[in-house]
C-alpha cells in the first residue's frame, strides 16, 4: 500500500510518499509561498536528482494537485496514476483532550479539529485546508490524522494541570498538553526495540532538541510529563524561545515597555532563547563554533542550555524515581556532540556514564553513547516523525479496509 | 480573492494601510505624486518596521518579507493588476476625483475603487467613474496597524456585491472589525472624536483645566489610551481642522465649527507629531518628549 504523508501550514506543504509494504521513501517534496504567484514546488524522487517548479498556486487544493502530478509524472514522477495511493496521513499539531490517538478522518473528526482552531491559531487551520485539499482532490480515498499532542494524553492529574483557578480549566481546557508527541512515541518505542527490552519495563527521558525543544519523561511505556505546556513556550530554553519564565514577568514588561499582547507573544517565541542570550543566532551550530572562538555570551547561551535541559533531566528522574534510558533525538539532539556531552558529563551522579569516542561518532543510526558499565544507557535515536504518521495511517486504513470486506462478506 | 491592492498616496495613511496589507501577505502596489515623495514614503514604512522589531513585535527576517511585497509604481498603469484599490492622499474632493477618473481607466471593470476618506462624499466620487456600483469607502484609523477597525461606507450606488467584498476582505483577509456606515461627513469615527477634540479646546480656552491635565482626565478617567490633545497631535491638527470645517459646512451646525486656537496652532505650523510640536513636543521617533 502506498501512504501519502501530508504536513500542511498556511503558506506551505511538505509530503512523502510511503511505500508501506518495506517501508521505503519513494519521493518527497515541499511546496513554498502557497497563496502568491510564484509558489515553489521542490520534488525530491529517491534515487534522483531533486526538481524545482515556480508556478502561480493560490490555494491547498491547486498545491495537492501539483503534488499530485509531481508523483504520477512522466519523467521525475514515482508511479502511473493517483489511484496507487491508498491511503493519506497528516500530521496536525493539536488534538485538545479529545483525540488520544491517531484517527480516520470523518465529518465529526473535522468539527472537533476545527473547535481546537482557539488553542492552535496558527496550525489547525492549515492543516484543515490541507485535509479539505486531498479530499477535493482524491475523494474517497480515507485519510487519517496523527496528532503532535495525542501521545501525551497519557499524563495524570498531577503532570497537566496547573496549580492556577480551576475554573480556567473548565472553561478554556487551559492545561499541558505537550508538544512532538509523534516524535517522542517514535524515539522511545525504537530504543527500547535497540536495547531489546519491553517499553513498559523502562524509566526513559527523551529529549527532542530541535529549533523547538522537549523533553518526556516516559514511563510504564506512557507519557508520565513533558515539558511543553498548554503551548510549545514552555519548558526548555529553545532557539528563539524562552521556555521557562518567572509568569509576573509578562504583565512587569508589558507595562514597562508598554507592549501590546502581540508584541509580548512574539518577543518571547521570537526574540528570546539562544539567539536573546547569545546575541549571534539561534542555531546551536553557530553558537556552538562561536563559543570555541572564545565568545563569552555564546557561552552563556551554550551553558544555559546545557544547564535548564539538565535541571529537566534531574527533575524527571526524580518524577519517575529513577531512569533506564536518556534519549537524544531532532536536529541538534542528533547532532551536536557538544551539547550531549555538557549534560552527560553534569548527571554523573546518578548512574550517565558517557562513552566520549561514541559520542563523537556521526551516523544517521540509532546508536547507543553511554559505556557498558553505565547505569543509565543513553542512545541517540534519529527521529522520524513522518514515518510514524505512514504507519499509523497505515494501520488505520488497513483495519478500515478489512472491517469493510468482512462486513462484505457478512452480507 | 482578493490578493493585490493598490495604494494611492504613500502620506501617513497610505504608509499605514500599505505596511499592514503587506504585513498581512497580500502584495501591495503603491503610487504617489513624485519619486521623492514615494521614496520617503517608503522610508518612513521601513523605520515603522524597525520600530516594531525593538518592540520585539516582528524579526529582521519578517522585515525584509513585508518589504518585498511592497512594489512602489512609476505610473498609474501598474494598478490595473490590482484587484482592490484604496485611494489615500489628501482630503481635497477635486484631487480624489482626479484619481477616480484615472483608476476607472485603468483599473479592469471588475477592481473595486475604494477610498479612505473620512468626510468626503464616496457618491459625488463614484459618480466620475463609470462603475460607481464598484466604488465604496473604507476609512482605516490611525495607527492602521494597531487599530482593528474599519468603517466601510456605502455611497448611494455601491453595490450588495461590492459592499459584501469589501467585507469579507475586511474581516476575514485582515482581520479587521468592518462596520457598516452610509454616507455622511465624518461617518461614526471622525464625527465623534472630532467633537470631543473640539471640545477639549473650549474646555482649554476656557481656562478650565490645562492641556496635560485634560488629557490625563480622559485618559486615566475614560480609560483612553491617549487624551484628546495628543490624539489631535497625532492625527495631526490640519486633519483635524479640515475634518471640522468640512462637517461645518455640511451639517452648518455651530457645534462643529473649529476652536480659534486649532486654527492657530495650524497657521503657525504646529500640526502635530509631524512637525515635532502641536499641543505636547515630540521628537523624530514620534515619543512625546516629557
Amino acid at each position: 500500500m502506498k501512504v501519502l504523508v501530508i504536513n500542511a501550514g498556511s503558506s506551505s506543504l511538505k509530503y512523502q510518499l510511503y511505500n508501506m509494504t518495506d517501508e521505503s521513501v519513494l519521493a518527497s517534496g515541499r511546496v513554498e509561498r502557497i497563496g502568491m504567484d510564484s509558489s515553489i514546488v521542490t520534488h525530491e524522487p529517491a534515487n534522483q536528482p531533486e526538481v524545482r517548479h515556480v508556478s502561480e498556486i493560490l490555494d491547498h487544493i491547486t498545491a495537492v494537485k501539483r503534488v499530485l502530478d509531481m508523483l504520477t509524472h512522466h519523467d521525475y514522477g514515482v508511479m502511473s496514476t493517483v489511484e496507487e495511493i491508498e491511503a493519506v496521513g497528516h500530521r496536525v499539531v493539536h488534538g485538545g483532550e479529545v483525540f488520544k490517538s491517531s484517527v480516520l478522518v470523518s465529518p465529526e473528526v473535522k468539527l472537533e479539529i476545527r473547535k481546537l482552531f482557539d488553542l492552535a491559531p496558527l496550525h489547525n487551520p492549515a492543516h484543515m485546508m490541507g485535509i479539505n485539499a486531498v479530499e477535493a482532490n482524491m475523494p474517497g480515498v480515507p485519510q487519517a490524522v496523527v496528532f503532535d499532542t495525542a501521545f501525551h494524553q497519557t499524563m495524570p492529574k498531577t503532570s497537566y494541570l496547573y496549580p492556577i483557578p480551576t475554573v480556567l480549566y473548565r472553561r478554556h481546557k487551559i492545561r499541558r498538553y505537550g508538544f512532538h508527541g509523534t516524535s517522542h512515541a517514535y524515539v522511545s518505542d525504537k530504543a527500547a526495540r535497540v536495547l531489546n527490552k519491553p517499553l513498559q519495563s523502562l524509566k526513559m527521558i527523551t529529549c527532542h532538541i530541535g529549533n523547538g525543544a522537549s523533553c518526556a519523561a516516559i514511563l510504564n511505556g506512557e507519557s508520565y510529563d513533558t515539558s511543553m505546556g498548554m503551548t510549545p513556550l514552555e519548558g526548555l530554553m529553545m532557539g528563539t524561545r524562552s521556555g521557562d519564565i518567572d509568569p509576573a514577568i509578562v504583565p512587569f514588561v508589558m507595562n514597562k515597555e508598554e507592549l501590546t499582547l502581540n508584541e509580548v507573544n512574539s518577543m518571547l517565541n521570537k526574540h528570546s532563547g539562544m539567539l536573546a542570550v547569545s546575541g549571534i543566532s539561534s542555531d546551536m551550530r553557530e553558537v556552538t563554533e562561536a563559543m570555541n572562538e572564545g565568545d563569552a555570551k555564546a557561552q552563556l547561551a551554550f551553558d544555559m542550555y546545557v544547564y535548564r535541559l539538565k535541571k529537566y533531566i534531574g527533575a524527571y528522574a526524580a518524577a519517575m524515581n529513577g531512569l533506564d534510558v536518556l534519549v537524544f533525538t531532532a536536529g541538534v539532539g542528533e547532532n551536536s556532540t557538544a551539547l550531549r556531552k555538557a549534560v552527560c558529563d553534569g548527571i554523573t551522579f546518578m548512574g550517565v556514564e558517557l562513552d566520549d569516542s561514541l559520542n563523537e561518532v556521526r551516523s544517521k543510526e540509532v546508536r547507543e553513547i553511554s559505556k557498558p558499565s553505565s547505569k543509565v544507557k543513553v542512545l541517540v535515536v534519529p527521529t522520524n516523525e513522518e514515518l510514524l504518521i505512514a504507519r499509523d495511517t497505515y494501520k488505520l486504513v488497513k483495519e478500515w479496509m478489512d472491517n469493510r470486506a468482512e462486513a462484505a462478506e457478512g452480507k | 480573492m482578493i490578493k493585490k491592492v493598490g495604494v494611492i498616496g504613500a502620506g501617513t495613511m497610505g504608509q499605514g494601510i500599505a505596511e499592514m496589507l503587506a504585513a498581512k501577505g497580500l502584495d501591495v502596489v503603491v503610487i504617489e505624486r513624485t519619486e521623492e515623495r514615494l521614496a520617503y514614503g517608503l522610508q518612513m514604512i521601513e523605520i515603522s518596521l524597525d520600530k516594531q522589531i525593538e518592540k520585539w513585535a516582528l524579526t529582521g527576517a519578517e522585515k525584509k518579507l513585508i518589504l518585498s511585497r511592497i512594489h512602489p509604481a512609476r505610473s498609474y498603469d501598474e494598478l490595473a493588476v490590482c484587484e482592490l484599490v484604496i485611494e489615500t492622499i489628501s482630503e481635497d474632493l477635486d484631487a480624489k476625483k482626479d484619481v477616480f477618473r484615472k483608476l476607472d481607466g485603468i483599473c479592469g471593470p471588475q477592481t473595486i475603487l475604494a477610498s479612505n476618506t473620512s468626510t468626503l462624499s464616496l457618491t459625488e466620487l463614484a459618480s466620475e467613474t463609470s462603475r460607481p456600483d464598484r466604488v465604496i469607502g473604507v476609512h482605516f484609523i490611525y495607527p492602521v496597524s494597531k487599530i482593528d477597525l474599519v468603517e466601510i461606507v456605502r455611497g448611494l450606488k455601491t453595490s450588495d456585491k461590492t459592499f459584501n467584498e469589501t467585507k469579507h476582505f475586511v474581516e476575514e483577509t485582515i482581520h479587521k472589525k468592518g462596520v457598516m456606515v452610509f454616507e455622511s461627513p465624518g461617518f461614526v469615527t471622525t464625527r465623534l472624536i472630532c467633537l470631543l477634540i473640539n471640545e477639549a479646546l473650549h474646555v482649554l480656552e476656557e481656562g478650565v483645566a490645562s492641556a496635560e491635565d485634560i488629557d490625563s482626565a480622559m485618559r486615566i478617567g475614560y480609560s483612553f489610551q491617549h487624551g484628546p490633545f495628543e490624539m489631535c497631535d497625532r492625527f495631526g491638527l490640519d486633519s483635524v481642522l479640515a475634518a471640522l470645517d468640512r462637517m461645518f459646512r455640511e451639517y452648518g451646525e455651530l457645534k462643529y465649527r473649529p476652536s480659534i486656537v486649532l486654527k492657530k496652532m495650524v497657521r503657525a505650523g504646529h500640526l502635530g507629531v509631524k512637525t515635532g510640536e502641536g499641543f505636547f513636543k515630540y521628537d523624530k521617533d514620534g515619543d512625546r518628549i516629557q
